[in-house]
């Protein structure tokens, strides 16, 4: 049997989508019940963007992450939302990263308002991140083991 | 012609009236106003002096003294800062002589000086007589005044604040904790909050 194919893996790729789906549902849920100034105001004190930038991102940004949560949880299109995801959390963890490392006390807006930027939250976003990347790559290996098995 | 004279006058006076800030003590604005801002602040932490400074006089002209939002200065003097607890003891004490304002301008504008010298007092007391620089001197060790405080801290942590500065914005009892000091952003919640 196909290593690429076999159970475990299939389950855990399973387990890994449906998980990280409902982490960017429920991110999202948070960041839309709020005014989304709220969350304007977060990515504001990470003082990486102009203001159009940071308006525009705080109006889209929730709505992107509902759009990818559901679209993981239906198990459509797999390749791209794992790699959206794992692009996603990459570019959150980069930010976070830079903001810690340069001592600022924000907070990080992930999932809603109170969160301050800590080893925790970087080890929470590592994780989630380390989840997309494995998510990804068995959504990667998979398809090209079904092409070389239909191909033998 | 007599008609709109009254009116012209009648609407100067409403103008007049609307652009006078109500401030007792702590406090600024019309208590029925349908936003209330508390500000947790801590008179060491160089962000709540650039609220102070920058924020403040625009909210203050904009909302407060146009009956949109009450104001209310909470003390929050962080651990980290040595002198903040001494700082927010003597806002307090002033405040019992109706000095509030005076004081807390004075040691933010001295800020960077007494938060490495230590000079709280004297700070404090350069914008007293010297009759209410020894009421306030008193009042600062009484123990109410550390009550006060401590109630300001308590009231913060309940409401799940753990930076300074923090604006807690209260609009039909929901609770909107803000700690961005950029005015263009905390105007559009205002706004957005005030349009409901």
């Amino acid at each position: 049997m196909n290593f690429w194919r076999s159970n475990r893996l299939v389950a855990l790729q399973v387990a890994l989508r449906i998980f990280l789906g409902g982490v960017f549902v429920y991110a999202a849920w948070l960041k839309l019940r709020e005014p989304w100034m709220l969350f304007a105001m977060s990515v504001d004190a990470y003082g990486l963007l102009p203001s159009w930038a940071v308006i525009a991102l705080a109006r889209s940004l929730p709505w992107a992450e509902l759009l990818l949560g559901l679209v993981l949880l239906s198990g459509k299109w797999i390749r791209i939302t794992s790699a959206a995801a794992a692009a996603l959390l990459l570019g959150f963890l980069t930010a976070m990263a830079f903001s810690y490392v340069k001592g600022m006390r924000i907070e990080c807006g992930c999932f809603g308002s109170g969160d301050i930027i800590s080893p925790r939250t970087l080890a929470r976003d590592g994780s989630l991140l380390a989840a997309a990347l494995v998510l990804a790559l068995l959504s990667f290996r998979g398809r090209a083991s079904r092409i070389s098995s239909r191909r033998s | 012609m007599r008609f709109v004279t009254v009116v012209s006058l009648l609407c100067l006076m409403a103008g007049a009236a609307a652009s006078q800030i109500p401030v007792n003590g702590k406090t600024a604005g019309m208590s029925i106003a349908p936003v209330v801002i508390e500000i947790f602040s801590d008179f060491q932490c160089p962000a709540c002096k650039t609220l102070h400074e920058e924020m403040l006089p625009s909210l203050l002209a904009n909302y407060v003294a146009k009956g949109r939002v009450y104001l209310i200065h909470r003390e929050f003097p962080l651990t980290m800062h040595a002198y903040a607890g001494q700082a927010a003891a003597y806002a307090c004490a002033a405040e019992r002589v109706g000095k509030y304002d005076q004081v807390a301008n004075a040691l933010f504008r001295k800020q960077a000086t007494w938060s490495v010298d230590g000079k709280v007092d004297e700070t404090a007391c350069s914008v007293l007589t010297p009759d209410e620089a020894r009421k306030v001197r008193a009042l600062a060790k009484d123990p109410s005044i550390a009550a006060e405080i401590q109630r300001d801290v308590q009231a913060g942590q309940k409401a799940g604040i753990n930076q300074t500065p923090t604006l807690l914005i209260t609009r039909d009892r929901k609770q909107y904790p803000v700690t961005s000091t950029n005015y263009d952003l905390v105007r559009r919640l205002l706004d957005e909050l005030l349009a409901k």
